[in-house]
């Protein structure tokens, strides 16, 4: 067996046996025969893991090693991959490359110290959108008691010396892509998860070291280069990736790779700290005993997707070293798009007032529809009242469109219907569903002309790009112009664009 | 409005701090040390920046040292703007603030905020803190209608 096809994929027989020892050697080198093959399995490394993991049992990895075809269609065996090749490749990829995940230790509050090095070490709070909750604190103004939604005059009474600052999300941005762009440098697959986070894909190379010290270099490039603490830990899946990294802060980096260490990792960690359990799920959970993460990965499978759904089950995976989910280096389609948040220090019961809202929230609706270029089916609202109550309002679109007046004709209506007579609205969220590409759009056959209303949608446009967002509005927004002074209201956490989650 | 200002301790001259006294006036946030000025202090003090160079005055006129001038600590900016202190030789300054103090709520500011200093009947130099109506957002952090003039930002 040659090993002249290793170094196109810039592995040696050597290096390998360094990093993987002799037990998977005969896989390694079986692989790294066939250069070409290796090359294309890690190319498809995600669909081959999808593949393994979307079986309803774990004997479909050995399904593919004894002749069965790949679920997602063969794409891989066409490369030129035996199934036995790629069996081994699935082996030999989880030798060699883990999930990372970096997350920005206190990212807002680190970003304003970064332009605002009077802040450093003390404690520091950022607020929301309205001022009336900190949404990132310090660690210096978490350990008075300080948490994230704690309203501002609590915060003061816990932290009296607290400085407290008002969010900017668009120098929050600036950071955040400087972190991705250091994180694209380290790794070829990279998921934008959230403004202060990201999932990569670790693979061991020759230049960047071991596993301990791809963290370790991730998380000190980005210190560097952008002023950021973060901290980093790398699994064999996203899940126990997050939980690695959630174990290490502020500014650590911490691999672990083995099965005994990720047990005694689960052990000490609630089952709440996995993300997308919580409320109900929690208490389903409890029920059966199921308090830790170590609880969670021990617990049957069956019971776990029973309980929790086939979301539930793809966590058991995870949290068991089977990575399910894969990396996405770029943001799949929309399913919805929506447009909303808290009223704030402007909600109201005044009907006007929040008309005004709902006018303002689709205005920005319109603005995501026509930056992704789809048209939506289906338009949803939903409000919330200070009293606890809520109402929901929602219509199908005769015919999909993004045009203002048509949309604001279809979400009057279900404003009525979300609407409670004298309850105060302290929350507003529209939602656009049925997306589909604008230029594939069904017209209707009734449906009049719309060449006018897309030329004052496109001039709209023009305008607002030009001389400032929001700067040509809707008249029925003149009641929030309080809202409107404040350029900082021009731009929020959702509207910066790529990320996975809000 | 503001009911008080903190600034870091190394912006002020050893000079200074001995001359004024400042010491009492210390104090320590996350480890750094800053001098803070409080309207309620039982000599409520302000520094301005004055022909180029830093000097601590008199804030306002809560006690009634003067008679002739406004029993408050603020002045609001229209009330400059339409001459209301022109005949008082008011010389606008600038209030070299880090912090603002505002019911309780510590803010941070980059640049500092407006002031108005103005002489007594005894010729003691005098400082206002130049107000203005608070925006949505100050005004839900503060619950305060009025807010600082701030230098080059708007909160």
């Amino acid at each position: 067996m040659s090993h002249e096809g290793a170094p196109a994929c810039g592995f040696k027989a050597d290096w390998i046996r360094d990093r993987i020892g002799g037990r998977r050697l005969a896989l390694a080198l079986e692989i790294a025969a066939t250069a070409e093959g290796l090359r294309a399995a890690l190319e498809n490394g995600g669909a081959i893991r999808k593949a393994c993991a979307i079986g309803e049992d774990r004997a479909c990895v050995g399904k593919i090693a004894c002749g069965g075809k790949i679920a997602c269609g063969g794409k891989n065996c066409a490369a030129g991959l035996t199934c036995s090749l790629v069996h081994a490749t699935f082996l030999f990829m989880k030798s060699v490359e883990l999930v990372g995940h970096i997350d920005a230790d206190c990212f807002y509050v680190s970003a304003e110290r970064v332009r605002d090095p009077f802040l450093a070490g003390k404690p520091v709070g950022v607020l929301g959108n309205q001022g009336a909750c900190v949404i990132a604190k310090s660690y210096e103004m978490k350990r008075a008691g300080v948490g994230t939604g704690t309203p501002i005059w609590d915060a003061v009474a816990r932290c009296p010396d607290g400085i407290y600052l008002k969010r900017d999300f668009r120098w929050y941005e600036v950071l955040s892509r400087k972190m991705l762009e250091v994180v694209r440098e380290w790794s070829p697959r990279v998921e934008y998860y959230s403004i202060d986070e990201f999932f990569f894909s670790a693979v061991l190379t020759r230049e960047r070291g071991t596993f301990q010290e791809i963290a370790e270099g991730i998380r000190d490039a980005i210190q560097e280069r952008v002023g950021v603490p973060a901290t980093v830990g790398l699994a064999r899946s996203r899940t126990l990736a997050k939980l690695i990294s959630d174990s290490a802060k502020p500014f650590g980096a911490r691999v672990v790779a083995d099965a005994d260490a990720e047990r005694e990792l689960l052990a000490d960690r609630p089952v709440t700290e996995i993300t997308g359990i919580s409320g109900r799920r929690e208490t389903r959970l409890a029920a059966w005993g199921v308090r830790t993460c170590l609880d969670l990965a021990l617990a049957d499978r069956r019971l776990v997707r029973s309980l929790l759904t086939a979301t539930g089950e793809a966590l058991w995976w995870e949290l068991n070293g089977d990575p399910v989910r894969s990396i996405e280096p770029r943001r799949p389609s929309h399913k919805a798009l929506s447009r909303g948040g808290s009223l704030g220090g402007a909600a109201s019961s005044d009907p006007v007032v929040i008309h005004a809202w709902l006018v303002r929230n689709l205005e920005r609706l319109i603005e995501e529809l026509r930056y992704h270029q789809v048209v939506t089916g289906r338009l949803t609202v939903w409000v919330s009242y200070r009293d606890g109550r809520s109402g929901v309002g929602q219509t199908d679109l005769a015919a999909p469109t993004d045009l203002f007046d048509r949309l604001l004709d279809s979400a009057r209506p279900c404003l009525r219907s979300a609407w409670i007579r004298g309850a105060v609205a302290t929350r507003m969220h529209l939602i656009a569903e049925r997306l589909i590409p604008r230029s594939s759009r069904p017209l209707g056959l009734f449906d009049p002309p719309d060449d006018r209303a897309r030329a004052i949608a496109d001039l709209k446009e023009r305008v607002n790009n030009r001389i400032g967002r929001f700067a040509l509005r809707s008249a029925a927004t003149l009641p929030l112009n309080g809202i409107y002074a404040d350029s900082a209201n021009g731009y929020d956490i959702c509207d910066v664009r790529g990320k996975m989650c809000f | 409005m503001c009911d008080g200002i903190a600034v870091a301790k190394s912006e002020f001259s050893i000079e200074l701090v001995e001359r004024c006294g400042l010491a009492s006036v210390l104090h320590d946030r996350g480890g750094e040390a800053e001098y803070r000025f409080l309207y309620r202090d039982r000599r409520p003090r302000l520094p301005v920046w004055r022909d180029g160079r830093i000097e601590i005055v008199r804030w306002g006129n809560g006690r009634g040292e003067s008679r002739f001038l406004p029993r408050t600590g603020w002045t609001w900016l229209t009330t400059v703007e339409e001459g209301g202190w022109r005949n008082a030789n008011a010389v606008p300054v600038d209030i070299p603030a880090a912090v603002i103090l505002d019911k309780g709520v510590w803010i941070r500011v980059r640049q500092g905020i407006r002031g108005l200093v103005v002489p007594d009947e005894r010729g003691v130099a005098v400082a206002y803190v130049v107000c203005e109506p608070a925006g949505h957002y100050y005004r839900v952090m503060t619950r305060n209608d009025r807010t600082p003039v701030l230098i080059g930002e708007k909160i």
